[in-house]
Formats: structure tokens, C-alpha cells, sequence
């Protein structure tokens, strides 16, 4: 609507970019007309974890930094093209930026910028995130459920300790793409791939970590909402990656529990001592 | 000078890539094909043979029974009958008059691309020899189909038959649900090429190599009986599967007492445990490095099923039957022949099932209160 009406107003020619800015700022703000439809449709889910609230909090205050960069670094940009553009009796002036002088300025500028600054910049945001963001204690509690997640092209393989907490042993319930967990207890999860690397990705927990072939890689979530989330793999792994999903399943506690005694059973009585391949354990790296 | 040197450098590296390529010998195949450790490694645990990326032997002779006159429907100007036989104008297809089938000589280039497609899509999992211990492989179960056998579970087509071109691309496509074998998004001819590939790796004596080996049609499908009644046909399905035989591998879902009253014996009858939870079959067993793995029969309200996403694929998993494995075909191999169970029992088993799937798969809280009206003893 708004760009309609303006564009009837651009009718000198020369003032071809002034006026087409107006239009430019039309259009982009049109959408937000209904800017709840627009966050709707592009923001994240709501977060299911503990720590969803603080990851979000940490995205919105970086993405607002950078747009207020960004606005910064458009008006630089955007006004001296229109303040030195050529129109009668100015004749848009062009430079290299050779002349001794304007090296010596440009290298003042970077040394101030990539040295002092970002240097410094980059030293806070590190302690930041290693003493704040990545360092966001686990609840220390002992009935943490640890889950031992084995990637492959192009499936999860999950495995959860039965009743005895142990891996390796009878009643350990695998399963393929699907991970069945209790709501409000944390989740920890020991990551490995058998061949190329992937990434477990759980958009709505929050979470996302590489799983690479010959280490142990550790995440850890709490979901706080039950309900069924969707696993992606977040890591380019061949032909078939965009195949590469799972479901998480969050349960209320008693019905995890109703659950797990059920696959504990069935893991048992399709038990075969004989194979031993298929024990692919390993020791749970706390 | 600089563009002269690269120009030779790449060259080198490719005759290097060329050469390493075609290079036979078992010392590059067993680096390629490493084995996962395994403590029970049977002595055919590898195929002796590696196949190079390209083909250059002489065209393999693959054996075709079945679809001649369909493919003769394709292409009509290319193949005519004559004495009752169909000649084929390219002399890909031959027919042996002492075996009486016909013949197919594949080319090899169409199987060096499917080999170099198998080699990028399949072999992660079913291995570069097609042996089905890939790299992924390790662990998995029910482990992947090794093609150096010629049985294949989910074809439609009865477990007697080897399957036909057709089944084998409509299984690639369709994928195998809860297991890693994905619905492939690879076109209908790259597929057919990759089919090529994989019938090659068959033994000379039981797969398409040897033409006294029938290649079957997708069991006889009729249209579903009970459509519109379906209730009436879940009902119908869940007697016929106590009084038939599905109770006796897979779980039974009723109580013992009833069970017992469907299948006409002494009320006073009891059973195994096991039985009413689920019966597994430990024995049935497909053979991973020489030692037999156990693959149960699936209880329908907890296992994902393979091949069974409605009534329809449901029937003709029951009707077919899975080769290899413990499920024997029900329904009848052509129109005229005749099931060991009436289809229309079969449909029956089939909406049975569907809803037991529907109604109890993934439901935590609905599943366990109908298992435990189920195990309740008396």
C-alpha cells in the first residue's frame, strides 16, 4: 500500500534513488503490518529446556547488536553515495585511495580496529562464554538419564541403560531415530559417530553438538514440556542427510517409567547372548 | 611455465587415480572393506572378490522369466513375436530354448553406474562388496540385506520366486520403516541400474544368474472386501489371527481365556509366559558373520513395522510372506491358485492389525492399560 502511493511522488527523474528509498522502505516495512504473523512464521519454537529462555535471550541481545551495527554501517555506506552522487553542477568524484596519506590512514584504522579492538572484543565474549553461556551448570542431581547415541549415514542409534543402569548389558533399550525421555530431568548424552561426522540438533531443547567418528562427544539438556521434538542432524553427511531425523519423545515421569519397563522387558526377552556385535557400548564418559 | 607444471601435475594424479582404480589385487580390497571387529567372524565373513569401480568384464548374463512380454508392452517397436517367442531388435534379450527363459545381457557399462551409484548410496551400509557389512553396518539390527544371497524380505513377491526388477525399485523406494533403509529419492533409472548391479552379486546357483530360478509377480492383491465395513473387519481380523496361527510368533491380544475359546481347546489351557506377551522367535535367525542373529516377530502395538503403512501393504506383507525369515506366504501366488488362507481372511488380519497399529503404536499410556487387560490372569 505504503509503496504504491509513493511511488506516484517519484516523477523527477534524476531523483531516481531518493525517491525509490521511500518505496524500498515500504515494502520492507509492509510485512510488519502484522509482525505476529511474521514471528510466527519465522521464529523458533518456544523453548522446551532449562536453559531455552537464557539461549534465547543470548540470540535476541546478539541479533539486536548487530543490527544496530548494521544500521550504522548502511548510513556510512548509503549517505556519502547519495551526498558525492553527480547532478548538475557536481561531478561525483572517484578515488583509489593510493596516496601515501590514505595508507597510512588505513592502516592506523586497521591496526586500532583488528588489534585493540577486536582483540579486545574477542577476549570478553570468550571469558564470557566459557565462565557464563557454555558453562551453564548441570543441575547436580544423580538420577541424571544417560543416553549413549551412536550416528551412522543416515540414522540415530540410542541406547538407555534398563532398570540396572548399566550399558552393555541385557536390558539396555535401542532404539533407531527415536529417543524416549522423562520430562524435568536432565538428559545427558555421550555422542559418537560410526562413519562421517554428524551433528545431533534438537531445535526446540536448544541443543546442538557434533557427534564424530572415534571420539565422545557430551551434551546434556533438560526438557522441561513434554511432547514430541523433532531430531535433526545439523552436519552435511552424504547423500541422504535431509533424511536424517528422529523424534524426541518427552514423557511425564511415571510414564517414562511405565515405558521403560515395558522396552526394558522386551529389550530382554529379544535378547541374543550370542550376539556380540550388536552390545556396541561404550564406558559412559560423565 | 607455472600452468605447464600444474597441467602436469593434475595429469599425473589422475593416471595415479586411474591406475589405482584398476589395480586389482586383495591388498586393496581388504584396506577398503575393513572389517568392524567382530569376535565371531565366520570363515565367509568376506567376499573374496572386490569389484572396481568400473566394469570391464564381458557383458553378464542375468536371467529374466517373467516381465518379457511387459517390457515388449513398453516397447512395442522393439520387440516382436515370432513362433511364440519375443525377439528383441537390440539382441539384449535372447530367448535358450533348453531352459526356455530369457536371457538378458546386461552391458557392463550400465553396471559400472550402477556400481559407482550403489558405491555412493548403498554400500555406507551394504558394503562396497555388497556383502552387508559396511562401515554402518556395524551393530545394526536387524543387520542389512547381503546381496551375495539373492533372498529379499519386503518384495511383495512370494518367498519361493526371486523377485522381479520392479519390486526390487519399488523396496529401494519405499524404504524399510524403523530401519535405516530410507524411502530413496534417486530416479526410477538410476534405480534400475543399481538393481542391475545388485542382481550380479548373486550366487550363480540360487539368483538370476541361473536360469532355472523363476522370477515372481507381486502376490495377487484383490480389492479389499470389507471396504466401508471396516469395523466389522477388525473384529473378523482379530478371531482369525488367534484362530490361525499369528498368535503363535507374534504376541497373542487377548486374554488366555478367551484365546483359548476362539482356538476351540481346554479352557483350562495355559501357556508360556511368554506367550501372551510376545512369543519371540530367538531362532529365526539371518546369518551375520557366522552366527545366527535373532529377529523377532513384531507385537504390533510396540515395533515398527517394516512394510505395512496401510491395510493394502499390510495384506500383501501377510499374503507374500517375508522370505527368509519365519513368516510363511498366506495368500495365493496368481488368481487362479489358491491361498492357505481365503483372502478375505487375510484383508481381515490385515485391518486387525492396522489397528492395533493405529490405535496402540507410540501411545504409552493407551498400550499399557490394553497389555494389562491383556495379561490378566484369570
Amino acid at each position: 500500500m505504503r509503496g504504491g502511493t509513493t511511488i506516484e511522488t517519484v516523477r523527477r527523474p534524476r531523483a531516481g534513488l531518493l525517491g525509490a528509498l521511500p518505496a524500498l522502505l515500504g515494502l520492507l516495512l509492509a510485512p510488519a503490518a502484522r509482525a505476529q504473523d511474521v514471528v510466527h512464521r519465522w521464529a523458533p519454537n518456544p523453548p522446551a529446556s532449562s536453559y531455552g529462555e537464557r539461549f534465547d535471550h543470548l540470540f535476541a541481545l546478539i541479533t539486536m547488536l548487530i543490527g544496530v551495527s548494521f544500521a550504522i554501517v548502511l548510513v556510512l555506506l548509503v549517505v556519502p553515495v547519495i551526498r558525492d552522487r553527480a547532478r548538475p553542477g557536481h561531478k561525483a568524484s572517484f578515488d583509489h585511495g593510493s596516496s601515501l596519506h590514505d595508507k597510512r590512514f588505513t592502516a592506523i584504522v586497521s591496526v586500532v580496529v583488528f588489534v585493540v579492538l577486536d582483540a579486545w572484543v574477542l577476549w570478553v565474549t570468550m571469558k564470557d562464554l566459557r565462565e557464563g553461556y557454555w558453562n551453564i551448570p548441570r543441575p547436580d542431581v544423580p538420577d541424571v538419564l544417560r543416553v549413549e547415541l551412536l550416528a551412522q549415514q543416515w540414522s540415530w542409534n540410542f541406547r538407555t541403560p534398563g532398570s540396572d543402569g548399566q550399558f552393555g548389558t541385557a536390558d539396555d533399550i535401542v532404539t533407531l531415530n527415536e529417543l524416549t525421555v522423562p520430562q524435568d530431568r536432565p538428559v545427558v548424552i555421550n555422542e559418537s559417530s560410526k562413519d562421517v561426522i554428524h551433528s545431533l540438533y534438537v531445535p526446540d531443547m536448544r541443543v546442538k553438538r557434533d557427534a564424530n567418528p572415534g571420539s565422545i562427544n557430551e551434551l546434556w539438556f533438560q526438557p522441561v514440556k513434554s511432547g514430541d521434538f523433532q531430531i535433526l542432524c545439523a552436519e552435511l553427511c552424504g547423500y541422504a542427510h535431509y533424511q536424517m531425523q528422529g523424534k524426541l519423545h518427552v514423557l511425564p515421569q511415571e510414564q517414562y517409567d511405565a515405558w521403560q519397563t515395558e522396552a526394558s522387558r522386551i529389550a530382554l526377552a529379544a535378547w541374543d547372548e550370542n550376539d556380540a556385535e550388536a552390545r556396541w557400548a561404550w564406558e559412559f564418559k560423565e | 611455465m607455472t600452468r605447464l607444471l600444474l597441467n602436469s601435475g593434475a595429469a599425473l594424479a589422475l593416471l595415479a587415480a586411474v591406475a589405482g582404480l584398476l589395480a586389482p589385487g586383495d591388498e586393496a580390497a581388504q584396506d577398503e572393506h575393513a572389517a568392524p571387529a567382530s569376535p565371531a567372524a565366520g570363515p565367509h565373513a568376506r567376499a573374496p572378490h572386490a569389484v572396481p569401480l568400473t566394469i570391464t568384464q564381458p557383458d553378464q548374463l542375468l536371467a529374466w522369466v517373467k516381465d518379457i512380454e511387459r517390457r515388449a508392452a513398453d516397447e512395442p517397436d522393439r520387440f516382436s513375436q515370432q513362433d511364440e517367442v519375443w525377439v528383441d531388435a537390440r539382441g539384449e534379450f535372447t530367448w535358450d530354448e533348453e531352459n526356455e527363459v530369457y536371457w538378458q545381457a546386461v552391458p557392463a557399462d550400465l553396471l559400472t553406474r550402477g556400481r559407482q551409484d550403489f558405491v555412493q548410496f548403498c554400500a555406507s551400509c551394504h558394503g562396497l562388496q555388497g556383502d552387508g557389512y559396511g562401515r554402518s553396518a556395524q551393530g545394526l539390527r536387524p543387520p542389512p540385506r547381503s546381496f551375495l544371497r539373492s533372498t529379499f524380505k519386503f518384495t511383495k513377491v512370494p518367498g519361493d520366486f526371486l523377485p522381479n526388477d520392479d519390486a526390487l525399485v519399488a523396496l529401494v523406494q519405499h524404504g524399510l520403516d524403523g530401519t535405516p533403509m530410507l524411502p530413496w529419492a534417486v530416479s526410477k533409472e538410476r534405480l534400475r541400474e543399481i538393481v542391475q548391479y545388485i542382481k550380479s552379486l548373486s550366487p550363480p546357483e540360487e539368483g538370476w544368474h541361473d536360469g532355472t530360478n523363476v522370477i515372481g509377480n507381486e502376490i495377487y492383491t484383490p480389492d479389499d472386501p470389507w471396504a466401508g465395513r471396516e469395523d466389522e473387519a477388525v473384529a473378523e481380523g482379530e478371531k482369525a489371527y488367534h484362530v490361525n496361527q499369528c498368535w503363535s510368533c507374534h504376541p497373542a491380544y487377548v486374554p488366555v481365556a478367551e484365546l483359548n475359546s476362539l482356538r476351540g481347546v481346554d479352557a483350562a489351557t495355559t501357556y508360556d509366559a511368554k506367550l501372551t506377551y510376545g512369543k519371540l522367535k530367538t531362532d529365526s535367525s539371518y546369518e551375520v558373520q557366522g552366527y545366527a542373529v535373532a529377529i523377532p516377530a513384531p507385537d504390533f502395538t510396540w515395533h515398527t513395522l517394516r512394510y505395512s503403512r496401510d491395510a493394502r501393504e499390510t495384506f500383501q506383507t501377510i499374503a507374500a510372506g517375508i522370505a527368509g525369515a519365519g513368516m510363511p506366504t498366506w495368500g495365493r501366488t496368481s488368481p487362479e491358485g489358491k491361498g492357505s488362507v481365503p483372502d478375505e481372511t487375510i484383508w481381515a488380519i490385515a485391518h486387525y492389525v492396522r489397528h492395533l497399529v493405529d490405535t496402540y503404536h507410540g501411545k504409552t499410556a493407551e498400550r499399557a492399560a490394553f497389555m494389562a487387560g491383556v495379561r490378566a490372569e484369570p
